[in-house]
Protein backbone atom coordinates (compact mmCIF):
# COMPACT_ATOMS: atom_id res chain seq x y z
CA UNK A 1 0.00 0.00 0.00
CA UNK A 2 1.15 3.53 -0.75
CA UNK A 3 1.54 5.17 2.64
CA UNK A 4 2.49 8.50 1.09
CA UNK A 5 -0.94 9.03 -0.39
CA UNK A 6 -2.57 12.28 0.86
CA UNK A 7 -5.88 10.72 1.87
CA UNK A 8 -4.11 7.94 3.72
CA UNK A 9 -1.92 10.44 5.60
CA UNK A 10 -4.89 12.52 6.73
CA UNK A 11 -6.96 9.51 7.75
CA UNK A 12 -3.99 7.92 9.54
CA UNK A 13 -3.12 10.99 11.60
CA UNK A 14 -6.78 11.55 12.49
CA UNK A 15 -7.19 7.97 13.67
CA UNK A 16 -3.99 8.12 15.71
CA UNK A 17 -5.03 11.38 17.36
CA UNK A 18 -8.52 10.17 18.22
CA UNK A 19 -7.15 6.92 19.57
CA UNK A 20 -4.55 8.63 21.74
CA UNK A 21 -7.12 11.14 23.00
CA UNK A 22 -9.46 8.29 23.92
CA UNK A 23 -6.74 6.46 25.85
CA UNK A 24 -5.76 9.61 27.72
CA UNK A 25 -9.35 10.48 28.55
CA UNK A 26 -9.95 6.99 29.86
CA UNK A 27 -6.81 6.94 32.02
CA UNK A 28 -7.42 10.45 33.30
CA UNK A 29 -10.98 9.57 34.30
CA UNK A 30 -10.07 6.32 36.00
CA UNK A 31 -7.21 7.83 38.02
CA UNK A 32 -8.97 11.09 38.79
CA UNK A 33 -10.47 10.10 42.15
CA UNK A 34 -7.14 8.85 43.44
CA UNK A 35 -5.29 11.94 42.24
CA UNK A 36 -7.78 14.30 43.81
CA UNK A 37 -7.64 12.42 47.09
CA UNK A 38 -3.85 12.73 46.99
CA UNK A 39 -4.01 16.44 46.38
CA UNK A 40 -6.53 17.02 49.12
CA UNK A 41 -4.57 14.96 51.65
CA UNK A 42 -1.44 16.87 50.64
CA UNK A 43 -3.11 20.23 51.29
CA UNK A 44 -4.54 19.02 54.59
CA UNK A 45 -1.20 17.61 55.70
CA UNK A 46 0.44 20.97 54.97
CA UNK A 47 -2.10 22.77 57.13
CA UNK A 48 -1.68 20.22 59.92
CA UNK A 49 2.10 20.46 59.71
CA UNK A 50 1.94 24.25 59.98
CA UNK A 51 -0.36 23.94 63.00
CA UNK A 52 2.24 21.71 64.69
CA UNK A 53 0.14 18.55 64.83
CA UNK A 54 3.04 16.55 63.45
CA UNK A 55 5.95 16.61 61.04
CA UNK A 56 5.23 16.50 57.32
CA UNK A 57 6.64 13.00 56.95
CA UNK A 58 4.25 11.74 59.64
CA UNK A 59 1.24 12.43 57.42
CA UNK A 60 2.62 10.58 54.44
CA UNK A 61 3.37 7.65 56.75
CA UNK A 62 -0.16 7.38 58.14
CA UNK A 63 -1.69 7.77 54.69
CA UNK A 64 -4.41 9.87 53.08
CA UNK A 65 -7.44 8.56 54.94
CA UNK A 66 -5.93 8.84 58.41
CA UNK A 67 -4.69 12.36 57.65
CA UNK A 68 -8.12 13.52 56.51
CA UNK A 69 -9.75 11.81 59.51
CA UNK A 70 -7.34 13.55 61.89
CA UNK A 71 -8.19 16.87 60.28
CA UNK A 72 -11.96 16.45 60.55
CA UNK A 73 -11.59 15.40 64.19
CA UNK A 74 -9.51 18.41 65.16
CA UNK A 75 -10.95 21.20 63.07
CA UNK A 76 -13.33 23.55 64.85
CA UNK A 77 -14.32 25.53 61.77
CA UNK A 78 -12.87 26.32 58.40
CA UNK A 79 -14.20 29.80 57.75
CA UNK A 80 -13.96 31.99 54.69
CA UNK A 81 -13.29 35.63 55.46
CA UNK A 82 -13.29 38.73 53.28
CA UNK A 83 -11.27 41.94 53.26
CA UNK A 84 -13.68 43.63 55.67
CA UNK A 85 -13.10 40.94 58.23
CA UNK A 86 -16.55 39.43 57.82
CA UNK A 87 -17.19 35.73 57.66
CA UNK A 88 -18.53 35.06 54.19
CA UNK A 89 -18.71 31.30 54.12
CA UNK A 90 -17.52 28.06 55.55
CA UNK A 91 -15.75 25.00 54.18
CA UNK A 92 -17.73 21.96 55.25
CA UNK A 93 -16.27 18.70 56.46
CA UNK A 94 -12.86 17.86 55.09
CA UNK A 95 -12.91 20.48 52.36
CA UNK A 96 -9.91 22.76 52.16
CA UNK A 97 -8.72 25.29 49.61
CA UNK A 98 -6.61 23.79 46.86
CA UNK A 99 -3.52 25.53 45.55
CA UNK A 100 -5.46 26.81 42.54
CA UNK A 101 -8.07 28.25 44.92
CA UNK A 102 -5.28 30.09 46.71
CA UNK A 103 -4.02 31.36 43.38
CA UNK A 104 -7.43 32.83 42.60
CA UNK A 105 -7.53 34.52 45.99
CA UNK A 106 -4.07 35.91 45.36
CA UNK A 107 -5.37 37.63 42.25
CA UNK A 108 -8.30 38.95 44.30
CA UNK A 109 -5.91 40.39 46.88
CA UNK A 110 -3.77 41.96 44.19
CA UNK A 111 -6.76 43.52 42.42
CA UNK A 112 -8.54 44.45 45.63
CA UNK A 113 -11.49 42.40 44.41
CA UNK A 114 -14.03 40.36 46.36
CA UNK A 115 -12.16 37.67 48.26
CA UNK A 116 -12.87 34.69 50.46
CA UNK A 117 -9.74 33.69 52.33
CA UNK A 118 -9.60 30.41 54.22
CA UNK A 119 -9.24 30.63 57.99
CA UNK A 120 -8.78 27.25 59.63
CA UNK A 121 -9.55 27.21 63.33
CA UNK A 122 -8.62 24.11 65.31
CA UNK A 123 -10.19 22.86 68.50
CA UNK A 124 -7.01 23.46 70.47
CA UNK A 125 -7.20 27.19 69.75
CA UNK A 126 -4.58 27.26 67.00
CA UNK A 127 -5.65 28.70 63.71
CA UNK A 128 -4.01 28.58 60.30
CA UNK A 129 -4.02 31.12 57.52
CA UNK A 130 -2.84 30.58 53.97
CA UNK A 131 -0.32 32.53 51.96
CA UNK A 132 0.46 32.52 48.24
CA UNK A 133 2.90 34.47 46.13
CA UNK A 134 5.68 34.38 43.59
CA UNK A 135 9.06 32.80 44.30
CA UNK A 136 11.96 32.90 41.89
CA UNK A 137 10.85 30.35 39.26
CA UNK A 138 7.23 29.81 40.11
CA UNK A 139 4.56 30.18 42.76
CA UNK A 140 5.22 29.62 46.45
CA UNK A 141 2.45 29.03 48.96
CA UNK A 142 2.03 27.82 52.48
CA UNK A 143 0.29 28.12 55.80
CA UNK A 144 1.05 30.09 58.92
CA UNK A 145 -0.42 28.85 62.15
CA UNK A 146 -1.26 31.39 64.84
CA UNK A 147 -1.80 30.68 68.48
CA UNK A 148 -4.94 31.67 70.39
CA UNK A 149 -3.90 35.31 70.68
CA UNK A 150 -3.69 35.48 66.87
CA UNK A 151 -0.33 37.22 67.11
CA UNK A 152 2.13 34.55 68.14
CA UNK A 153 3.12 32.20 65.34
CA UNK A 154 2.80 28.55 66.26
CA UNK A 155 4.42 27.22 63.11
CA UNK A 156 4.55 27.44 59.36
CA UNK A 157 4.78 25.27 56.29
CA UNK A 158 5.69 26.25 52.76
CA UNK A 159 5.58 24.61 49.41
CA UNK A 160 6.67 25.65 45.97
CA UNK A 161 6.35 24.58 42.37
CA UNK A 162 9.86 24.90 41.02
CA UNK A 163 12.29 26.65 43.34
CA UNK A 164 15.92 25.49 43.06
CA UNK A 165 16.36 22.32 45.10
CA UNK A 166 18.88 22.88 47.87
CA UNK A 167 18.53 26.67 47.71
CA UNK A 168 15.06 28.15 47.34
CA UNK A 169 13.67 24.66 47.82
CA UNK A 170 14.75 24.92 51.45
CA UNK A 171 11.57 26.83 52.28
CA UNK A 172 9.97 23.42 52.07
CA UNK A 173 12.78 20.96 52.72
CA UNK A 174 14.74 22.61 55.50
CA UNK A 175 13.04 22.11 58.88
CA UNK A 176 15.42 24.67 60.37
CA UNK A 177 13.97 27.42 58.18
CA UNK A 178 10.42 26.58 59.21
CA UNK A 179 11.34 26.15 62.86
CA UNK A 180 12.38 29.81 63.00
CA UNK A 181 8.74 30.84 62.75
CA UNK A 182 7.59 29.20 65.96
CA UNK A 183 7.29 31.72 68.77
CA UNK A 184 7.70 34.79 66.58
CA UNK A 185 5.08 37.52 67.01
CA UNK A 186 3.37 39.29 64.13
CA UNK A 187 3.56 43.04 64.62
CA UNK A 188 0.34 44.37 63.13
CA UNK A 189 1.29 47.91 64.13
CA UNK A 190 4.07 47.84 61.52
CA UNK A 191 2.04 48.70 58.47
CA UNK A 192 4.78 48.19 55.91
CA UNK A 193 5.71 44.71 57.06
CA UNK A 194 3.93 42.96 59.92
CA UNK A 195 6.44 40.17 59.47
CA UNK A 196 9.83 40.13 57.81
CA UNK A 197 12.28 37.64 56.37
CA UNK A 198 15.57 39.44 56.68
CA UNK A 199 18.74 38.94 54.70
CA UNK A 200 21.82 39.09 56.83
CA UNK A 201 20.28 38.10 60.11
CA UNK A 202 17.10 39.00 61.92
CA UNK A 203 18.81 39.25 65.28
CA UNK A 204 16.46 39.41 68.22
CA UNK A 205 13.57 41.02 66.40
CA UNK A 206 10.32 39.37 67.43
CA UNK A 207 8.67 39.69 64.04
CA UNK A 208 11.56 38.70 61.78
CA UNK A 209 13.46 35.59 60.78
CA UNK A 210 16.62 34.91 58.79
CA UNK A 211 16.41 34.56 55.03
CA UNK A 212 17.92 31.57 53.25
CA UNK A 213 21.51 31.97 52.11
CA UNK A 214 21.78 31.79 48.34
CA UNK A 215 18.04 32.12 47.86
CA UNK A 216 17.43 35.83 48.06
CA UNK A 217 14.63 35.95 45.52
CA UNK A 218 12.75 33.04 47.03
CA UNK A 219 13.10 34.52 50.51
CA UNK A 220 11.82 37.86 49.22
CA UNK A 221 8.94 36.08 47.51
CA UNK A 222 7.90 34.31 50.69
CA UNK A 223 8.28 37.54 52.64
CA UNK A 224 6.03 39.40 50.18
CA UNK A 225 3.50 36.56 50.14
CA UNK A 226 3.29 36.54 53.94
CA UNK A 227 2.90 40.29 54.20
CA UNK A 228 0.38 40.65 51.37
CA UNK A 229 -1.79 37.93 52.79
CA UNK A 230 -1.37 39.00 56.42
CA UNK A 231 -2.59 42.46 55.47
CA UNK A 232 -5.58 40.94 53.69
CA UNK A 233 -6.32 38.81 56.72
CA UNK A 234 -5.79 41.63 59.20
CA UNK A 235 -9.42 42.81 59.49
CA UNK A 236 -10.59 39.27 60.04
CA UNK A 237 -7.86 38.60 62.58
CA UNK A 238 -8.75 41.81 64.43
CA UNK A 239 -12.43 40.90 64.37
CA UNK A 240 -11.71 37.49 65.77
CA UNK A 241 -9.27 38.78 68.36
CA UNK A 242 -11.06 41.96 69.41
CA UNK A 243 -13.15 40.56 72.21
CA UNK A 244 -10.46 38.65 73.95
CA UNK A 245 -7.31 40.60 73.28
CA UNK A 246 -5.66 43.76 74.45
CA UNK A 247 -5.90 44.72 78.09
CA UNK A 248 -9.07 42.81 78.67
CA UNK A 249 -7.26 39.58 77.86
CA UNK A 250 -6.92 38.28 81.37
CA UNK A 251 -10.32 39.09 82.77
CA UNK A 252 -12.17 38.09 79.65
CA UNK A 253 -14.02 34.84 79.76
CA UNK A 254 -15.57 32.91 76.93
CA UNK A 255 -15.39 34.28 73.46
CA UNK A 256 -18.51 33.43 71.53
CA UNK A 257 -19.59 34.68 68.13
CA UNK A 258 -17.34 37.70 68.26
CA UNK A 259 -18.70 38.84 71.61
CA UNK A 260 -16.97 38.45 74.89
CA UNK A 261 -19.56 37.17 77.26
CA UNK A 262 -18.05 38.28 80.51
CA UNK A 263 -16.10 41.33 79.52
CA UNK A 264 -18.65 43.88 80.72
CA UNK A 265 -18.60 42.36 84.17
CA UNK A 266 -14.91 42.95 84.48
CA UNK A 267 -14.22 45.99 86.64
CA UNK A 268 -10.75 46.52 85.29
CA UNK A 269 -12.02 46.76 81.75
CA UNK A 270 -14.72 49.23 82.66
CA UNK A 271 -12.28 51.45 84.48
CA UNK A 272 -9.99 51.30 81.49
CA UNK A 273 -12.86 52.17 79.14
CA UNK A 274 -13.90 55.06 81.35
CA UNK A 275 -10.38 56.38 81.46
CA UNK A 276 -10.17 56.33 77.71
CA UNK A 277 -13.40 58.29 77.42
CA UNK B 1 21.02 -12.92 15.80
CA UNK B 2 21.51 -13.57 19.49
CA UNK B 3 24.82 -11.79 19.40
CA UNK B 4 23.22 -8.82 17.66
CA UNK B 5 20.51 -8.66 20.30
CA UNK B 6 23.10 -8.75 23.05
CA UNK B 7 24.90 -5.92 21.31
CA UNK B 8 21.63 -3.96 21.17
CA UNK B 9 21.21 -4.30 24.91
CA UNK B 10 24.80 -3.71 26.01
CA UNK B 11 25.87 -1.00 23.59
CA UNK B 12 23.78 1.87 25.02
CA UNK B 13 24.85 1.06 28.54
CA UNK B 14 28.53 1.70 28.08
CA UNK B 15 30.05 1.91 24.62
CA UNK B 16 27.28 3.98 23.08
CA UNK B 17 25.87 5.58 26.19
CA UNK B 18 23.29 8.21 25.23
CA UNK B 19 24.65 10.81 27.65
CA UNK B 20 28.37 10.26 27.84
CA UNK B 21 28.97 9.27 24.22
CA UNK B 22 26.07 10.67 22.20
CA UNK B 23 25.64 13.64 24.59
CA UNK B 24 21.85 13.53 24.36
CA UNK B 25 19.38 14.37 27.11
CA UNK B 26 21.80 16.70 28.88
CA UNK B 27 19.17 19.24 30.01
CA UNK B 28 17.23 16.88 32.22
CA UNK B 29 20.40 15.29 33.57
CA UNK B 30 21.38 18.72 34.86
CA UNK B 31 17.99 19.47 36.30
CA UNK B 32 16.98 16.38 38.23
CA UNK B 33 20.29 15.19 39.64
CA UNK B 34 20.32 17.25 42.83
CA UNK B 35 18.87 14.37 44.81
CA UNK B 36 19.15 10.64 44.27
CA UNK B 37 15.46 9.92 44.79
CA UNK B 38 14.40 12.26 42.02
CA UNK B 39 17.12 10.99 39.71
CA UNK B 40 16.05 7.42 40.36
CA UNK B 41 12.40 8.04 39.52
CA UNK B 42 13.40 10.10 36.49
CA UNK B 43 15.64 7.26 35.28
CA UNK B 44 12.82 4.79 35.73
CA UNK B 45 10.31 7.03 33.96
CA UNK B 46 12.61 7.67 31.01
CA UNK B 47 13.36 3.95 30.71
CA UNK B 48 9.67 3.12 30.60
CA UNK B 49 8.94 5.89 28.12
CA UNK B 50 11.79 5.05 25.74
CA UNK B 51 10.99 1.34 25.94
CA UNK B 52 7.27 1.64 25.34
CA UNK B 53 7.42 4.33 22.67
CA UNK B 54 10.07 2.38 20.77
CA UNK B 55 7.84 -0.69 21.01
CA UNK B 56 4.70 1.09 19.80
CA UNK B 57 6.48 2.94 17.01
CA UNK B 58 8.09 -0.28 15.88
CA UNK B 59 4.71 -2.03 15.84
CA UNK B 60 3.19 0.62 13.58
CA UNK B 61 6.39 1.41 11.64
CA UNK B 62 5.14 -0.02 8.36
CA UNK B 63 1.89 1.93 8.41
CA UNK B 64 3.31 5.36 9.34
CA UNK B 65 3.19 7.77 6.39
CA UNK B 66 6.75 8.89 5.89
CA UNK B 67 5.93 12.58 5.59
CA UNK B 68 4.31 12.83 9.02
CA UNK B 69 6.41 10.27 10.85
CA UNK B 70 8.00 12.74 13.27
CA UNK B 71 4.59 14.02 14.34
CA UNK B 72 3.27 10.50 14.82
CA UNK B 73 6.33 9.61 16.91
CA UNK B 74 5.81 12.73 18.95
CA UNK B 75 2.19 11.79 19.61
CA UNK B 76 3.22 8.32 20.76
CA UNK B 77 5.96 9.69 23.03
CA UNK B 78 3.62 12.32 24.45
CA UNK B 79 1.04 9.64 25.16
CA UNK B 80 3.56 7.56 27.11
CA UNK B 81 4.85 10.55 29.05
CA UNK B 82 1.37 11.67 30.06
CA UNK B 83 0.51 8.12 31.11
CA UNK B 84 3.61 7.93 33.30
CA UNK B 85 2.81 11.35 34.77
CA UNK B 86 -0.80 10.39 35.51
CA UNK B 87 0.17 7.11 37.15
CA UNK B 88 2.81 8.85 39.28
CA UNK B 89 0.27 11.49 40.31
CA UNK B 90 -2.07 8.75 41.47
CA UNK B 91 0.39 6.37 43.12
CA UNK B 92 3.56 8.32 43.91
CA UNK B 93 2.24 11.82 44.50
CA UNK B 94 5.17 13.05 46.57
CA UNK B 95 7.74 12.10 43.98
CA UNK B 96 5.67 13.47 41.14
CA UNK B 97 5.51 16.78 42.98
CA UNK B 98 9.25 16.76 43.46
CA UNK B 99 9.97 16.14 39.76
CA UNK B 100 7.25 18.61 38.77
CA UNK B 101 7.71 19.76 35.20
CA UNK B 102 10.58 17.44 34.35
CA UNK B 103 8.34 14.42 33.88
CA UNK B 104 6.41 16.34 31.24
CA UNK B 105 9.68 17.41 29.68
CA UNK B 106 10.68 13.80 28.96
CA UNK B 107 8.82 14.46 25.69
CA UNK B 108 11.62 16.76 24.66
CA UNK B 109 14.35 14.34 25.70
CA UNK B 110 16.35 13.73 22.55
CA UNK B 111 17.07 10.13 23.50
CA UNK B 112 13.44 9.07 23.09
CA UNK B 113 12.94 10.50 19.61
CA UNK B 114 16.49 9.67 18.66
CA UNK B 115 16.05 5.97 19.36
CA UNK B 116 12.74 5.81 17.55
CA UNK B 117 14.18 7.46 14.45
CA UNK B 118 17.44 5.56 14.51
CA UNK B 119 16.32 2.15 15.61
CA UNK B 120 12.62 1.42 16.16
CA UNK B 121 11.51 2.52 12.69
CA UNK B 122 13.73 -0.04 11.01
CA UNK B 123 13.65 -2.93 13.47
CA UNK B 124 11.20 -5.49 14.81
CA UNK B 125 9.21 -4.72 18.00
CA UNK B 126 11.12 -7.00 20.40
CA UNK B 127 14.62 -5.66 19.70
CA UNK B 128 13.17 -2.14 19.60
CA UNK B 129 11.72 -2.55 23.07
CA UNK B 130 15.07 -3.81 24.34
CA UNK B 131 16.91 -1.00 22.60
CA UNK B 132 14.60 1.58 24.18
CA UNK B 133 14.87 0.06 27.63
CA UNK B 134 18.64 -0.22 27.60
CA UNK B 135 19.03 3.33 26.34
CA UNK B 136 16.86 4.43 29.23
CA UNK B 137 19.04 2.43 31.59
CA UNK B 138 22.20 3.90 30.12
CA UNK B 139 20.76 7.36 30.61
CA UNK B 140 19.59 6.50 34.11
CA UNK B 141 22.96 5.13 35.17
CA UNK B 142 24.71 8.40 34.43
CA UNK B 143 21.91 10.29 36.15
CA UNK B 144 22.32 8.23 39.28
CA UNK B 145 26.09 8.56 39.34
CA UNK B 146 25.86 12.34 38.97
CA UNK B 147 23.08 12.54 41.56
CA UNK B 148 25.11 10.43 43.97
CA UNK B 149 27.96 12.95 43.99
CA UNK B 150 25.71 15.98 43.95
CA UNK B 151 23.59 14.85 46.88
CA UNK B 152 26.58 13.60 48.86
CA UNK B 153 28.70 16.72 48.40
CA UNK B 154 25.88 19.24 48.16
CA UNK B 155 23.57 18.14 50.94
CA UNK B 156 25.57 15.52 52.83
CA UNK B 157 22.75 13.01 52.38
CA UNK B 158 21.97 9.97 50.22
CA UNK B 159 18.34 9.20 49.38
CA UNK B 160 17.54 11.83 52.02
CA UNK B 161 19.43 10.05 54.80
CA UNK B 162 22.30 11.89 56.44
CA UNK B 163 25.59 10.10 55.68
CA UNK B 164 28.10 12.76 56.63
CA UNK B 165 28.16 12.66 60.42
CA UNK B 166 27.37 15.72 62.50
CA UNK B 167 30.86 15.79 63.97
CA UNK B 168 32.24 16.65 60.52
CA UNK B 169 30.09 19.76 60.47
CA UNK B 170 31.11 20.56 64.01
CA UNK B 171 34.74 20.35 62.88
CA UNK B 172 34.10 22.94 60.18
CA UNK B 173 33.05 20.86 57.17
CA UNK B 174 30.51 22.58 54.96
CA UNK B 175 28.23 21.33 52.25
CA UNK B 176 29.36 22.53 48.86
CA UNK B 177 26.68 24.92 47.61
CA UNK B 178 28.19 24.96 44.13
CA UNK B 179 27.48 21.26 43.62
CA UNK B 180 23.76 21.94 44.00
CA UNK B 181 23.73 24.32 41.04
CA UNK B 182 23.40 23.00 37.47
CA UNK B 183 26.88 24.06 36.27
CA UNK B 184 28.46 21.57 38.63
CA UNK B 185 26.37 18.80 37.07
CA UNK B 186 27.87 19.77 33.75
CA UNK B 187 31.38 19.58 35.21
CA UNK B 188 30.65 16.19 36.79
CA UNK B 189 29.29 15.02 33.46
CA UNK B 190 32.47 16.26 31.82
CA UNK B 191 34.50 14.19 34.28
CA UNK B 192 32.44 11.08 33.46
CA UNK B 193 32.98 11.62 29.74
CA UNK B 194 36.70 12.15 30.39
CA UNK B 195 36.96 8.87 32.31
CA UNK B 196 35.03 6.99 29.65
CA UNK B 197 37.16 8.40 26.84
CA UNK B 198 40.38 7.48 28.57
CA UNK B 199 39.13 3.90 28.91
CA UNK B 200 37.61 3.70 25.45
CA UNK B 201 40.46 4.88 23.23
CA UNK B 202 38.48 4.56 19.97
CA UNK B 203 36.30 7.53 21.01
CA UNK B 204 39.27 9.89 21.03
CA UNK B 205 39.57 12.15 18.04
CA UNK B 206 42.98 12.30 16.44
Amino acid sequence: MNTNNNVYTVVYTTVVCVLVAAILAFVSQSLKAKQEANEKAENISQILTAAQFGEKSHWSEIGNDATIAFYTENIEAALLVNAKGEICGELEGDNVYSVSDLKKQNYAIRDNAEMALPFYIFKNGTSAIAIYGAGLWGPVWGYIALEGDLKTIAGAYFDHESETPGLGGKIKDDPAFRAQFSGKVVDYADEAAPFAIVKGGAGDKANAIDAITGATMTSKGVDAAINNWLKAYEPAIFAAASCCSGNCEECCGECAEGECTECTECAECETKANEEE
Amino acid sequence: MDKKLKETILNPIFKGNPISVLVLGICSSLAVTVELKGAFVMALSVTIVTGLSSLVCSLIRKSIPNRVRIIIQLVVVALMVILVDQVLKAYAYGIDKQLSVYIGLIITNCIVMGRIEAYALSNKPWPSLLDGLSNGIGYGMILIVVAFFRELLGSGTLFGFRVIPECFYAAGYMNNGLVILPPMALILLGCIIWIQRSIQKDLQEK
